[in-house]
């Protein structure tokens, strides 16, 4: 249980980081949005657990906030990429392209590949 | 280096708390409005939108609280919260947070008081510089002059010749330094005047102390210089150096007196410098030496001057032995030199010295602790006092976990709810934790507090100063390890009451406590809160027992039959030594003395002596004539003292056999003594030994005639629980004054016979005594009674201290019996109401509250008895002869528990038998 929410906060870090890296400022519901519109139900359930990655982002320095008047003229956080965020953005890419390529192949191997 | 980063984040997050935490506030609020708005515009209604807004973002309070988490430090922030809300919590109940924190704060004040002294006289080492490298000559400290070329056990003294021979041949010492052994309490007394001054001379401490003393210790001057080794030679001009306390408290810290000219016993010194203001000297005395002077001054300063004598001992070392040098092989080494300049002296030797050669040997110890003299004398009272106050925190303890336990009992509901509600156990345990560290660190600081008070005022009746004196070099201001020993006290005693609460408190069945405590039958959890009361009985009948012992002890100490008259006596001491009289001054010193005391009216006579009683004077040998050379393994040393005629019938001993000393025995007739009964035993036990002749050397030209046999009145000879052993009493008429045996040619004391029904003030003998000599002043002056009282001082503090302690422990206990009962009594209105409702009378409900609370006190004795007896075996050494095991004792304090028993349950009781059932009824 607590390794699948694990895993899902590490992906969410870095969906939000490719968000804001694609689309620029923004404030936390318009992550929420993006997200929700590109991954279908993942982030469905529970909109909040947005915040802690975010605050947790912030603090290692990958991602910036300021205040700033939303579309209908209401006071929000807007979360910016960092030059660090872009970096780390990157590694994260490149490994996680790894990653997925290596469990991909993994996947399409077949039983008669092995013998 | 992105954790590092994100920790720094977190701490900085922790102070902006408040700020971070309106900011999410803003950012949900936010969130919401957005998705609302959408859901509008997606033809929700207004509510339905908000609605499903808040269902799409998820539990609000869980995501807070994860956010939380990822913010701050979370341990110190919950640390910090829950020690708010206990604070809050102790805040509203303020009666037992003041009774709480003052029972700690005695216990803990106790403890701690006993603790600065046990710090300051047992594991204290000397202000010097690095004591860790100083090592000293003997296992035990002695006392303090001893004339042969042969010790019993070990060379613990030196003479100054074999101090040199070991400082100029041993090379593993950077510096050894050699210093006068020190009286029991109090260094040498000098007559310290300034020229010029019309004063009479004042007694001060002084001791002769090598030229490299100082440097060995590290020690540089607070004002001048300290003494140096070009100083400490025989050509040198006589020099000085003054302590910190006299300079400062008799000289006002007056700059002149540095380079001025001090006369010490009538011989002029140049004071070079002042000690550093900490510093007393090599040895924890009561009262430590003002003067430093060279040893070479010694035989310049004294008539009679040992320096030059190589047989006589009477020098200590201490030394700062060379980095990375093994301080075993140092000892091998001064065990070889020790034989060699045995060997150089051969022909001096005696035959019993040269017998004994084989054995002699000598051992070094760690010295940085300085002459632990007092750390012998006084340890074995340290360590009960302390044992004493380890019982009585540990009443404390158990006093207070039980009002914690009432009051976790009465928090029951409100515990049995946060479970309920899924609080962590680890949390519910920490908040009855965190309470009573809190309330124990309060009762540690007022204990402190405590504790300084109760410092000095037992260091004023242990070590009562004399005005003018140095006084004991004990601080009672808490140092450094007092204060972390009174912060570690403070820190267990909260966890040791506070941890059984805490873990009776979470063993709460959530569904039995909400349905109401009140009604339940079973009284769970009494069991502990029971046991802390008998166990606080126990260790209060033995604390009881232990001041019953030791104050009857003192009471047969104080009320024996010393034998002595002690109405109407007074004993002056005076000290001719510091108005620089010549020996051969004094027969006509006393005489004038002597006339001008009995001369005031009220004085019907007067006797000088050296010692007065109880104090039973100097030790010497006795070889009987015609008898052969005791053995070995005999004893045959007796006490002496030398008086003047009338001495016998101001003290009130009466002489049994023979006669007394007269005017008729001068110089020029035969050397008689008059000795005690003891004497007689022990020496002459069949025969008569009037007649009988006695030397105190075999083979002296010396002999004395024995003329007479005194009662066997209580002098001390070999502490107080040993009986009188032999004396001797020589007239001081027949003293030799051509023989250079100096310290026994001084007399130390008047003794004066007041006449019935007249008082004799202090400013008459004063005024006799100036018109005598202006410069004799009288040291000291109380009556006889007084004077045998203060053998006592010791144990009348121990006994004074456990007695408080005792009187303590009863009332605490009584406290927590009272508490039980009415608690108890309290829970049980229902029941009671029923039965009297059902025709029990009142005396039926008193006896059965009154039942319980002594079905306490007696498994309390159960457990208190063996306990008792297996605790006063520690005191056996205390109680001077009186057997540890009293009926008496024991039966009197089982009375005294029974009856604070009785007084602390019987409020409840009646109480509970004035219960009317109506009322009782309705309260459920």
């Amino acid at each position: 249980m607590k390794e699948k929410t694990d895993v899902l906060q590490g992906t969410l870090a870095l969906m939000v980081l490719k968000t804001l890296d694609v689309l620029g400022p923004l404030h936390g519901y318009g992550i929420a949005r993006r997200i929700e519109q590109i991954s279908g139900d993942l982030l469905a359930v529970n909109q909040g657990t947005l915040y802690p990655v975010l605050l947790k982002l912030e603090q290692e320095g990958s991602i910036a906030s300021d205040w700033g008047v939303s579309d209908n003229h209401r006071k929000a956080r807007f979360y910016r990429l960092t030059r660090s965020g872009r970096k780390q953005l990157e590694t994260e890419t490149q490994s996680w392209e790894q990653t997925a390529a290596i469990i991909g192949r993994f996947f399409d191997v077949k039983a008669e590949d092995l013998k | 280096m992105r954790g590092l980063r994100r920790f720094f984040r977190r701490l900085t997050s922790w102070v902006t708390a408040r700020r971070d935490e309106r900011r999410l506030r803003a950012e949900i609020e936010e969130h919401l409005a957005l998705q609302t708005a959408e859901n509008i515009r997606a033809g929700m209604s207004p509510a339905e939108a908000r609605r499903q807004a808040a269902l799409k973002f998820g539990a609000v309070e869980a995501m807070k609280e994860r956010y939380r988490e990822q913010r701050g430090v979370p341990a110190v922030e919950r640390l910090i919260q829950d020690t708010r809300h206990a604070l809050r919590r102790l805040r509203m109940a303020p009666a037992f947070t003041i009774a709480t924190v003052l029972i700690l704060a005695l216990g803990i004040g106790a403890t701690t008081s006993i603790f600065t002294l046990v710090h300051a006289v047992m594991l204290k080492s000397l202000p010097v510089a690095k004591p860790g490298e100083l090592y000293r000559l003997g296992k035990q400290s002695n006392c303090c002059y001893y004339g042969q070329y042969s010790f019993d056990k070990e060379f613990s003294l030196v003479s100054y010749d074999l101090y040199k021979y070991l400082r100029d041949n041993t090379k593993g010492f950077a510096e050894l330094a050699a210093f006068q052994a020190s009286l029991q309490t109090a260094p040498a007394a000098f007559g310290v005047r300034r020229p010029g001054s019309s004063e009479a001379a004042r007694s001060y401490g002084g001791e002769f102390v090598s030229g490299n003393y100082f440097s060995m210790f590290g020690i540089g001057g607070f004002a001048g210089r300290m003494l140096t080794p070009s100083d400490d030679q025989p050509s040198a001009q006589p020099v000085a150096v003054m302590s910190y306390r006299l300079w400062q408290e008799a000289y006002g810290s007056d700059p002149s007196v540095i380079g001025g000219i001090f006369t010490l016993n009538e011989k002029p010194f140049t004071v070079v410098g002042i000690t550093p203001p900490g510093f007393f000297g090599d040895t924890l005395l009561r009262s430590p030496p003002d003067f430093f002077l060279p040893l070479n001054s010694e035989s310049y300063v004294e008539v009679d001057a040992d320096l030059d004598k190589y047989n006589v001992h009477w020098l200590d070392l201490i030394g700062r032995i060379q980095a990375g040098v093994d301080p075993a092989g140092i000892e091998a080494q001064m065990r070889v030199e020790l034989k060699q300049w045995l060997f150089q002296h051969w022909s001096e030797m005696s035959a019993t010295d040269r017998a004994r050669f084989p054995q002699q040997t000598l051992y070094l110890t760690p010295g940085g602790a300085g002459i632990t003299a007092m750390r012998e004398q006084y340890g074995r009272w340290l360590q009960i006092l302390m044992t004493i106050a380890g019982i009585v925190l540990l009443i404390v303890c158990a006093n207070v976990a039980n009002l914690m336990l009432i009051r976790g009992l009465e928090r029951r509901r409100q515990t049995s709810l946060s479970m309920a509600l899924g609080a962590p156990v680890s949390r519910v345990l920490r908040e009855p934790l965190i309470e009573s560290v809190a309330l124990s660190l309060f009762g540690g600081a007022i204990g402190l507090a405590i504790a300084f008070a109760g410092t000095r005022l037992i260091l004023q009746f242990a070590f009562r100063s004399v005005t003018g004196v140095a006084g004991v070099p004990i601080a009672p201001s808490p140092s450094m390890p007092v204060l972390l020993f009174a912060f570690a006290t403070s820190l267990l005693t909260g966890i040791a009451f506070g941890s059984a609460p805490a873990w009776i408190a979470t063993r709460v069945d959530p569904i039995e406590a909400l349905r109401g405590a009140n009604r339940s039958i079973i009284r769970a959890g009494s069991f502990p809160r029971k046991a802390l009361v008998a166990l606080q009985a126990a260790l209060s009948l033995a604390l009881l027992s232990a001041a019953g012992l030791l104050t009857t002890a003192l009471q047969r100490l104080e009320h024996q039959d010393f034998g002595f008259e002690q109405d109407g006596r007074i004993v002056a001491n005076f000290n001719a030594r510091l108005a620089g009289y010549r020996t051969d001054q004094l027969p006509t010193l006393y005489r004038r003395i002597h006339d001008a005391i009995a001369n005031i009216p009220a004085v019907s006579s007067a006797a000088l002596c050296l010692y007065a009683p109880p104090l039973s004077g100097s030790g010497s040998l006795v070889y009987v004539d015609g008898r052969p050379a005791p053995g070995t393994g005999d004893d045959n040393s007796s006490r002496w003292d030398r008086v003047t005629p009338e001495y016998f019938a101001i003290v009130g001993t009466p002489i049994v056999k023979g006669r007394g000393i007269t005017e008729e025995d001068t110089a020029d007739s035969q050397k008689i003594t008059v000795i005690n009964e003891a004497f007689a035993r022990r020496f002459f036990a069949k025969e008569d030994p009037i007649g009988k002749r006695f030397r105190p050397l075999p083979g002296a030209s010396i002999v004395f005639e024995i003329v007479g046999v005194a009662r066997n009145d209580r002098y001390f000879t070999h502490g107080l629980n040993r009986p009188t052993g032999p004396m001797f009493f020589l007239p001081e008429a027949q003293a030799d004054y051509t023989r250079p045996n100096i310290g026994a040619l001084f007399l130390h004391s008047i003794v004066i016979q007041t006449r019935p029904g007249a008082s004799v003030p202090a400013a008459a003998i004063g005024q006799a005594m100036t018109s005598v000599d202006p410069n004799l002043p009288v040291t000291s002056m109380r009556t006889l009674r007084e004077q045998i009282a203060g053998e006592f001082t010791q144990q009348r503090l121990i006994a004074r201290l456990t007695s408080f302690f005792g009187i303590l422990s009863l009332v605490l206990a009584s406290i927590g019996l009272y508490g039980v009962t009415a608690y108890n009594a309290g829970r049980r209105v229902g029941e009671i109401g029923v039965r009297i409702a059902l025709g029990a009378a009142r005396g039926d409900v008193l006896r059965l509250v009154l039942r319980g609370a002594f079905g306490l006190i007696l498994i309390g004795l159960l457990i208190g008895l063996p306990l008792t007896f297996a605790a006063v075996r520690l005191l056996d050494s205390q109680l001077y002869g009186m057997s540890p095991y009293n009926p008496a004792v024991t039966l009197g304090a089982v009375l005294a528990l029974a009856l604070a028993a009785l007084a602390a349950s019987f409020i409840p009781a009646v109480r509970a038998s004035r219960i009317s059932p109506l009322d009782a009824l309705r309260t459920e």
